[in-house]
């Protein structure tokens, strides 16, 4: 870990000429990343004689992890919402040069005072349920609002088509499945061709998706203000229902009929649409529900495969494809049975 | 093995959880304490039940083959549905009833993309079957978490 810290703090002053005597002290490594190792520290120097000091976050690139991204998606997801007034982390450096530490990675502010909930905890919320469910859901709905291109996020023309953007998203989660199972998988493919059979409608507009919007990916402090959404390096341009679908998934509600154990389905719903502006397509939505089952599984296969060979031992690879796999493939067949079932009575 | 298998990994869990995890500093580790002592508490169940839920598994995957072949016109996919409902495991090793569950697995997979084709009644029904014996199995392989009743 000393060595870290001297990294960082060389490359701190790298990125800042005008500091000197730059240290980063109680560097200490967070657990569930998986897909990035996360550290916080704080970070001490003495800039035009004064000295000044900046609790800050390390998000490097592991050597395998859960889920392979390009670190800049999630730090352009930071540049572009940190000026909308959505609580996400201020970005403040991102280096994809391997000389500093190894591997790529970006620092960003740290968000103190405040914790994430486990989504394999009973009730994590406990009283502030409520109140964190309607910022969990208005913050979503304000997302999907947004115009990408007018935050910065993304130019016009690299929208992706609203007809086809299921079928990227389906055909980017079927490629990771066939390449990672370790294992044939009936349930998942069964379910992916029940969705090229049924495509959805396409979206009412095209959103900022944030790919990973659940309980445990955002930070709130004792008084139940959500201060900051983390984790998006899934971020992409797609249908907005994805982020709901994810975020309702029932992985997320340990034992707990209420999406993510905050409020109930029906008041979640209703949040979103009266944020976002969009009505919400049932029958898109319950697409999308499959569609985040099987990427669920995806992740899971992918983490199990790396785990088998030995890439990255982290425990949280072994769990994610026990147990994940499990719930979702529960979950899924389930579905999967009221789905043909109703087919049949059509 | 004795004390048997279970109890020694549920008392592991405990133990972990309790007596190990409360004293580590890191962060980091007490997070990778817990997740191993619940993968410990896991592996109770599994050592337990791990070869009568693959045979049982195996056993239903069969008996869709035969159904599935007795309905089939003759070809290669045919065929190779009567061979593999024809077949018996033989060794009860976890690694070798693996072996044998992927094989008829992939096998399933086959089948049902072939009759999800098929505009029959007999394979609406066959297609529901399967997703039902897909159902049972995935919840025979459901696994126990301490914070949830069995």
């Amino acid at each position: 870990m000393e060595e870290i810290a001297e990294k960082t703090a060389t490359y701190l002053a790298h990125r800042n000429p005008d500091a000197s005597d730059v240290v980063v002290h109680d560097i200490s490594r967070i657990h569930g990343g998986a897909s990035r190792q996360t550290y916080r520290f704080r970070a001490t120097w003495t800039e035009s004689g004064v000295a000044k000091e900046r609790a800050l976050i390390l998000r490097r690139d592991p050597e395998a992890s859960l889920i392979e991204t390009e670190r800049d998606v999630e730090f352009n997801a930071y540049r572009a919402l940190y000026p909308t007034g959505l609580p996400v982390p201020e970005p403040v450096y991102l280096e994809t040069e391997t000389k500093w530490l190894d591997r790529p990675f970006f620092i960003m502010e740290q968000i103190e005072g405040c914790l994430a909930a486990s989504p394999f905890a009973q009730d994590p919320y406990g009283p502030l349920a409520e109140k964190i469910g309607e910022q969990f859901w208005r913050h979503l709905g304000d997302l999907a609002a947004h115009d990408p291109a007018a935050i910065g996020y993304s130019a016009e023309d690299e929208y992706p088509a609203g007809e086809t953007c299921w079928k990227t998203a389906l055909d980017y989660w079927e490629g990771e499945i066939d390449g990672d199972s370790l294992c044939p998988q009936p349930i998942v493919k069964g379910a992916i061709r029940w969705l090229r059979r049924n495509p959805p409608p396409p979206p009412k507009k095209i959103s900022v998706v944030h790919g990973d919007y659940r309980t445990g990916n955002f930070l709130y402090n004792d008084e139940g203000e959500i201060r900051a959404i983390l984790d998006w390096e899934m971020c992409h341009l797609g249908d907005p229902l994805e982020d709901i679908a994810w975020a309702a998934d029932p992985l997320w509600a340990f034992n707990d009929t209420r999406p993510g154990s905050m409020i109930d389905r029906a008041s979640a719903l209703a949040l979103w649409s009266k944020h976002s502006g969009m009505k919400i397509d049932p029958v898109a939505l319950r697409w999308w529900e499959v569609f985040s089952v099987v990427k669920g599984l995806a992740i899971w296969i992918s983490a199990g495969k790396e785990y088998d060979a030995g890439n990255n031992v982290d425990p949280i690879l072994a769990f994610s494809s026990w147990y994940c796999t499990d719930v979702h493939n529960r979950q899924l067949v389930t579905w999967m049975r009221d789905l043909i079932a109703e087919e049949e009575r059509l | 093995m004795k004390p048997d298998v279970q109890k020694v990994m549920v008392n592991s869990f405990e133990r972990i959880m309790t007596d190990v995890a409360p004293h580590i500093t890191s962060e980091y580790a007490i997070g990778s304490a817990a997740v191993i002592g619940l993968m410990a508490f896991q592996t109770a169940a599994e050592f337990e039940r791990g070869a009568e839920i693959r045979v049982q598994e195996n056993v239903a995957f069969r008996e869709i083959f035969s159904d599935a072949a007795g309905h089939l016109e003759e070809s290669d996919l045919c065929r190779r549905l009567q061979a593999a409902a024809g077949s018996s495991d033989t060794c009860l090793l976890i690694s070798a009833l693996d072996k044998t569950n992927d094989e008829l697995s992939a096998l399933l997979i086959e089948l049902q993309t072939h009759i999800e084709l098929l505009d029959t009644a007999w394979a609406r029904t066959l297609e529901a079957q399967i997703w039902n014996v897909l159902g049972r199995a995935a919840e025979a392989r459901r696994l126990p978490h301490p914070m949830v009743a069995e």
